[in-house]
């Protein structure tokens, strides 16, 4: 490669790498400015359907006694046709506890059709997976993930546990009722 | 004089996102709108020079507002770009019915989005 292609290539990286440096700013601006968990998890929802493509989109809550999984919140899934346990599996559900994502380029759902790239990412504190984002069919314009959006897992997997979950999220955090949405279970 | 935008998106991510690119990869000054009804009020008040808008949006969405803008003497030469997660061809479609000129899909490109409004109001 001469010094022209390699210049070339440098800029077309760079407008890449600054799109991708906007993108997981403005995710972790929005993720810290959260108010509330309500207002973090509209948060989660406008980055996984902004940024990552999809407007699928379940999170599961890991109980640190049991280990059990228990759905937390969902958007865009019909519960009666898409088990995201199930989807998860065994191995995948192993992977993700460790810490590490899960991603399928396809998967097949309870009526057998085959469905689209799927990704579960680990929402960690403290060493420990505390919760799951499920993220289910990509939009039609968007055919997988790829290294930016793996950047924005590892971002959503560090650091929005907190917004999410924290104690001491902002003050609408502290004001929010049984019967909001997001704490149920 | 900078060239002035308007940015309607009823989500605070997609907002952020859009006027970060606007601000650090253009000269465009960016005013902001977080939904429909909101837009057509701020494009009578601001003449922008081009509106940058989403479509699914609550009170009044980006098709609508679109509609309206068409049907007023101050804003009905304004460009405006449709900005939206479904890129479906009749969805599409509807949005040129509409009155927009251009249309662009989620997740965003961030060159692609610059180039496109580089070809509407120059650099």
């Amino acid at each position: 490669m001469n010094d022209n292609q390699s210049e070339a290539s440098g800029s077309k990286r760079s407008g890449a790498d600054a799109t991708n440096d906007l993108r997981l700013s403005a995710a972790r601006k929005r993720l810290a400015e959260s108010r509330g968990q309500e207002d973090a998890i509209e948060g989660l929802r406008e980055i996984v359907a902004n940024f990552l493509g999809s407007e699928e989109i379940g999170l599961l809550m890991v109980d640190q006694t049991t280990a059990a999984l228990q759905v937390f919140w969902s958007f865009g899934i019909d519960p009666e046709k898409y088990d995201l346990l199930l989807a998860l599996g065994d191995a995948g559900r192993e992977r993700v506890m460790g810490g590490e994502c899960h991603v399928e380029l396809a998967a097949r759902d309870r009526s057998g059709a085959m469905a689209k790239v799927q990704a579960f990412v680990p929402i960690r504190l403290a060493n420990q997976t505390i919760a799951i984002l499920a993220i289910l069919r990509l939009l039609p314009q968007k055919h997988a993930f790829d290294g930016s959006d793996m950047e924005l897992f590892k971002l959503l997997s560090d650091e929005a546990a907190m917004p999410l979950f924290g104690t001491h999220s902002k003050p609408a955090a502290d004001e929010r009722s049984s019967d909001e949405p997001g704490m149920r279970a | 004089m900078a060239k002035k935008i308007l940015v309607v998106d009823d989500s605070k991510t997609a907002l952020m996102m859009e006027r970060e690119i606007l601000e650090k990869r253009t000269n465009y000054q960016c005013v902001t709108a977080a939904d429909g009804q909101e837009a057509v009020e701020k494009a009578q008040q601001e003449h922008p020079d081009l509106v940058l808008m989403d479509v699914v949006m609550p009170r009044m969405n980006g098709f609508e507002a679109c509609k309206m803008m068409r049907q007023h003497a101050s804003t009905r030469e304004i460009p405006i770009v449709l900005i939206t997660t479904r890129g479906e061809e009749s969805y599409m479609e509807a949005g040129f019915q509409s009155g927009c000129n251009d249309y662009i899909t989620k997740p965003i490109d961030g060159a692609e989005l610059v180039a496109l409004l580089q070809s509407y109001l120059g650099e």
